[in-house]
C-alpha cells in the first residue's frame, strides 16, 4: 500500500514535469531527503530511484530547459574541486579502497548535485520552490519523529522515523542536526511564500513543525541537538526586536519545558560537563587527537573512511561511591576503527590540507555572501528587501547551525546541507543580478541605450 | 499508522505546491504575468474575464 501511493505520488510529479522540467529537479531533492525507496516495502525498493530521478533532473534541464539566467560562480567552482580532490584521494591515496570507493558513491552525488542545483534556480520562484520543498521534504521525518516523542519519548538510537535506518537523515544525530538547521527556513517559506499565500495557514503548520523538530533532539536523545538549539537561540537574538523579552520567554519555554523532558533525556544531557567519564565522548577526543597526528604524517588525506585506521588506548574516568568517600577509578579502554564524529576531523583526516582547505572555503564564503545580502537589505522598506534580508538570515542562520553541530557529528559531506549551500549559491548569483539591474537603471544618462543582452 | 498521517500530510502539500508551480509562468522566466494557456473553446469566457478586469488580468 505504502510502495503504491509513494509510487503515484512520484508518478505524478513525474507527469507534471513533463510541462515544467523544473519539476524533476525537486523530485530528486524529495527523493535524496526522503529515500523513498527505503520507506516503501516492496517493488519501490528494487528501483533505483535515486539515480533515476538524478539522471532525470539533469536531462531535464540540459535538454528542455532554458539556459537563460543560469551562472557559474566561484563557489560552484570550490565544489567541483573538491569533488575533483576526493576523487584523486578515493582512487589513488586511499588506505581502504574498497570503504572509501562505497562512501564515494554517494559523496559524488551530493556534490555534482549541489553544484548542479545552483545552475537551475535561476527565478525567484524556483529559488522558494526549492526552499519549500526542501522543507516538506524533511518535515516528512521530523513530523513523525516529533509525534513519537510526544507519545513514547523516545530514546538514543530507538526512535525510529518513517524507516528503522542509521544511514543518511535517518541517523539520530544527524536528523537532530538537520531539525533545528532547517526551522529559520521553515519559517521564510511560511512568512515570505508566494507558493502558499494562505498565510495563517501556513504559520500554524510552521510553528507545528517547528515544535516536532524542536522535539526531535529529545526523541532522539542527542546532545549534538541540544547544542544546535542553543546555537540558534543566540543566532535569533540578532534579528529579534525586543532582545530581552525573547531571552525572558526562551528562558521561561525552558524552566516550563524541563518537567515534561523524559528522565532518559535530562539524565542523557548532563552528561555534556561530564565528558571525561564518558567512553563515547573521552572517544571523540581521543579520534580527534589521532587525526591532527595523521595528517600530519598524511597531508594529502587517507581518503574516505580512513579513521578505519585508528586504534588508541585511553583512560576513563569515574566516581564510585563507598559508603560516605568518593573513590575515582580510572579505567584504561582499547578502541579500533572508531569514526570522527566530527566534519571537521571527517573532511580534514580524508581529504587532507587541500580538501580541508577547499571545504572551509565553500561554507566561510557562503556566511559571507549571506551577510553580504543582509547588510545591503538590512534598513530595506521594500517587500522585496524585507523578504530577501529573511531569506539572507534564514540560510545563514540554518548554516551556522549546521557547522556548530559538525563539530560533533560526521555530516561533512550531507547531501541536505549540500543542497543548503546550493540555494545559497543561487541566490547570491540571483542577488548579484539584481544588482546589476538596479545598477543599470540608476544610470539615467544611459536610459537610451539598448540593454539587450542584459541579464533580465 | 503515525507515519502514515506524515507521509500524507507532506505529500500532499508537495503535490499541491508541485500542481500550484505548473501554473505559474515566473518558475521559468522571471517577472512573467501568468497567462492561462490558450484554450479556444472558451473564448467566449476570455473575453469576458478580459472585459471585467482589463488586459493584465
Amino acid at each position: 500500500m505504502r510502495d503504491l501511493v509513494l509510487l503515484a505520488f512520484i508518478a505524478a510529479i513525474v507527469a507534471m514535469g513533463f510541462k515544467r522540467p523544473f519539476l524533476w529537479v525537486l523530485l530528486y531533492i524529495y527523493v535524496d531527503i526522503v529515500t523513498p525507496q527505503k520507506v516503501g516495502y516492496g517493488i519501490i525498493t528494487s528501483i533505483s530511484l535515486s539515480m533515476l530521478c538524478f539522471v532525470a533532473a539533469f536531462a531535464g534541464y540540459i535538454l528542455l530547459d532554458s539556459k537563460q539566467g543560469s551562472r557559474i560562480t566561484l563557489r560552484q567552482g570550490l565544489i567541483v574541486a573538491l569533488l575533483g580532490w576526493c576523487a584523486i584521494t578515493t582512487h589513488f591515496l586511499a588506505d581502504f579502497p574498497e570503504e572509501a570507493a562505497s562512501k564515494w558513491e554517494w559523496v559524488w552525488k551530493s556534490l555534482v548535485f549541489a553544484a548542479f542545483l545552483p545552475l537551475t534556480l535561476r527565478t525567484r520562484l524556483r529559488l522558494e520552490a526549492a526552499a519549500l520543498i526542501m522543507v516538506l521534504s524533511a518535515a516528512s521525518i521530523i513530523i513523525s519523529a516529533g509525534i513519537k516523542t510526544v507519545l513514547s519519548g523516545g530514546g538514543y538510537g530507538t526512535l525510529v522515523s518513517l524507516v528503522q535506518d542509521n544511514s543518511g537523515l535517518y541517523e539520530g544525530s544527524t536528523l537532530s542536526t538537520v531539525a533545528i538547521a532547517i526551522i529559520p527556513l521553515t519559517v521564510w517559506v511560511a512568512r515570505h511564500g508566494t507558493i502558499f499565500t494562505e498565510r495563517k495557514l501556513a504559520m500554524v503548520f510552521a510553528a507545528a513543525l517547528v515544535f516536532a523538530a524542536l522535539l526531535v533532539p529529545v526523541g532522539t536523545q542527542t546532545r549534538t541537538g541540544l547544542i544546535c538549539i542553543a546555537a540558534l537561540g543566540v543566532l535569533v537574538l540578532r534579528s529579534v526586536k525586543y532582545r530581552f523579552v525573547y531571552a525572558g520567554l526562551a528562558g521561561l519555554a525552558l524552566v516550563v519545558a524541563l518537567p515534561f523532558l523524559p528522565a532518559s533525556y535530562t539524565e542523557r544531557m548532563s552528561t555534556i560537563t561530564e565528558y571525561q567519564a564518558d567512553e563515547s565522548a573521552s572517544t571523540r577526543v581521543a579520534v580527534w587527537a589521532w587525526t591532527i597526528d595523521y595528517v600530519k604524517a598524511n597531508p594529502l588525506g587517507g581518503g574516505f573512511d580512513s579513521f578505519l585506521g585508528n586504534s588508541f588506548s585511553y583512560q576513563t574516568r569515574t566516581t564510585v561511591e563507598e559508603g560516605n568517600t568518593e573513590r575515582v577509578v580510572y579505567q584504561e579502554v582499547t578502541d579500533e576503527g572508531r569514526a570522527f564524529h566530527s566534519a571537521y576531523f571527517e573532511v580534514l583526516g580524508e581529504q587532507g590540507f587541500i580538501g580541508f582547505a577547499i571545504w572551509l572555503a565553500l561554507h566561510g564564503l557562503g556566511l559571507w555572501q549571506m551577510q553580504r545580502i543582509r547588510k545591503r537589505y538590512a534598513d530595506s522598506e521594500e517587500a522585496d528587501g524585507k523578504r530577501w534580508y529573511a531569506l539572507a538570515t534564514a540560510l545563514q542562520n540554518g548554516h551556522m547551525v549546521y557547522l556548530v553541530g559538525a563539530a560533533f557529528v560526521g555530516v561533512g559531506y550531507q547531501p541536505f546541507m549540500f543542497m543548503l549551500l546550493g540555494l545559497q549559491i543561487a541566490f547570491y548569483s540571483l542577488m548579484k543580478r539584481e544588482w546589476a539591474g538596479e545598477q543599470v537603471q540608476n544610470r539615467p544618462w544611459l536610459r537610451e541605450q539598448p540593454v539587450q543582452g542584459a541579464p533580465a | 499508522m503515525i507515519d502514515y498521517f506524515s507521509i500524507a500530510l507532506t505529500h500532499g502539500l508537495i503535490l499541491l505546491a508541485c500542481w500550484r508551480l505548473l501554473m505559474r509562468d515566473d518558475l521559468d522566466v522571471e517577472g512573467a504575468q501568468n497567462r492561462p494557456d490558450p484554450r479556444p473553446w472558451l473564448q467566449q469566457q476570455a473575453q469576458q474575464e478580459q472585459q471585467e478586469h482589463g488586459p493584465d488580468a
